[in-house]
């Protein structure tokens, strides 16, 4: 069994938004909500100033906090580490929506919770998530944590530094940050804050 | 700053239609729990209160089924089809459903009405705990505290009661006095159970309200509109704190 895992190097992301628009086309994410996003944070002080482009999504937490909490059984976990949602069990009870610490989960007009799926779709084929096809910078590795040859490993070894978001709540997120470009690694709200 | 490209799915998910079925599951769990005493008791009110318990419950779980946008995909049936012992939600949707069951045969008189009467007890504790509960397990929002778990049952109680003394059970009276002071006075503590990012949040988001929630619940010491009072407050309460705490803070 693969435990599928992401990779995104945020010394090379430059915040294009390409993979945002693929996944918009790949999975017909309606309007108004997102699978895939970019946050974007101006850090630091003239003449030490830094940007960092951090493409968020679902992180397909290893320990994810959206499962437990469903009544229906519709949030699950596969084998190989998805977190997905079945929409014939859910309830839109938004119990899943209020325990991710990532905003990552979203109301679908058709009346059910969606989120980014890692493109399980497209994973079944034996492919990679549209997201990663179409990064122009190449900065998203896919692939399986578990295999060493795999895209994913290998950019972990080699990364000068990996941060995942929100670690202190214990997630143990499958998406990993590499080469954050600020010191104090992935940045903050509460850092921006008083701007 | 931050700017961003999309956005986060941070907007409200719990709205006043989701506040507004927190207040009456806690009237529902609440009146369900005084019924049940009630029976125990072998008071002459028993089957009045039990009466108005299924009626509570009944308009709960409507109200939970007409606000949810799977209402006509009728997927809740898989409450019911499963059992997940980590789910609040899943622990209210049996309490909620034993409780009208079991208050129902005691209503008709079926049944080995004692050993009903303990099962009324325990499904209404199970209905009333679990609404605290569905917040306080999200850890990741700073506001839904662990002590949203206390906070709730007592404010439900609060509610119940309030409404047994404005149907003129003098009995309610002194009990309401009772759980009004606890739940005020963990209410005048929240704040200080927050982390000071939160009770900023806390403040600037529902300051208002909150205080004059907090000055209401006051009044439920009152002789004349005490219950009123009391009802106000615990309602407002609640409703307010589920709608203020869906804020992950500023970890991100
Ligand atoms: S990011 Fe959110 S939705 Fe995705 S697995 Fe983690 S908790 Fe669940
Ligand atoms: S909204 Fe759907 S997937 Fe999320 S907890 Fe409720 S039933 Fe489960």
């Amino acid at each position: 069994m693969p435990r599928y895992a992401m990779a995104i190097d945020l010394s090379l992301c430059v915040g294009c938004a390409a993979c945002a628009v693929a996944c918009k086309m790949e999975n017909e994410v309606p309007p108004g909500v997102h699978r895939l996003w970019i946050r974007e944070r101006e850090l630091g002080v003239f003449p030490d100033l830094t940007v960092e482009f951090r493409p968020e999504q679902c992180l397909h937490c290893a320990n994810p906090p959206c499962v437990p909490v469903c009544p229906t059984g519709a949030s699950y976990q596969t084998k190989d580490g998805l977190v997905l949602v079945d929409p014939g069990k859910c309830i839109a009870c938004g119990a899943c929506v209020a325990a991710c610490p990532y905003d990552a989960r979203y109301l679908h007009p058709g009346g059910y919770v969606d989120k980014c799926t890692f493109c399980a779709h497209r994973l079944e084929k034996g492919g990679v998530p549209a997201c990663v096809e179409t990064c122009p910078t190449g900065c998203r590795a896919f692939g399986d944590l578990d295999d060493p040859e795999s895209p994913v490993a290998k950019a972990l070894k080699e990364a000068g530094r990996v941060d995942v978001l929100r670690p202190e709540l214990g997630t143990q997120p499958k998406l990993f940050y590499l080469n954050a470009p600020s010191k104090k690694g992935l940045s903050q709200e509460r850092e921006v804050r008083h701007d | 700053m931050t700017e961003f490209y999309g956005l986060p799915n941070a907007g409200e998910f719990w709205h006043w239609t989701n506040a507004l079925h927190f207040v009456l599951v806690g009237l529902a769990g609440g009146v369900a729990l005084l019924a049940a005493y009630l029976h125990l008791k072998r008071h002459e009110e028993a089957r009045r209160y039990t009466l108005w318990a299924l009626a509570l419950i009944a308009l709960d779980l409507f109200v939970l089924w007409a606000e949810s946008p799977a209402r006509f995909r009728f997927t809740h049936i898989w409450l019911f089809l499963s059992f997940h012992p980590q789910s609040p939600i899943g622990w209210g949707a049996w309490g909620l459903a034993l409780s009208f069951l079991t208050g129902g045969l005691l209503f008709l008189g079926k049944g080995p009405q004692r050993a009903l009467a303990w099962a009324f007890l325990l499904f209404s504790l199970v209905a009333l705990a679990y609404p605290g509960m569905a917040l306080a397990v999200n850890l990741n929002r700073p506001l839904w505290n662990a002590l949203l778990a206390g906070l709730f049952p007592l404010t439900a109680l609060v509610l119940a009661l309030a409404l047994a003394a404005l149907l003129g059970s003098p009995w309610a009276r002194e009990p309401l006095r009772l759980f009004a002071g606890a739940s005020l006075l963990l209410t005048a503590l929240y704040p200080l159970t927050l982390a000071p990012e939160a009770r900023g949040h806390l403040l600037e988001e529902g300051g208002f309200p909150f205080l004059l929630f907090l000055l209401l619940g006051l009044g439920a010491f009152q002789e004349r509109l005490g219950p009123w009072m009391g009802l106000l407050s615990a309602a407002g309460l609640r409703a307010l704190l589920v709608l203020v705490g869906q804020w992950q803070g500023f970890g991100l």
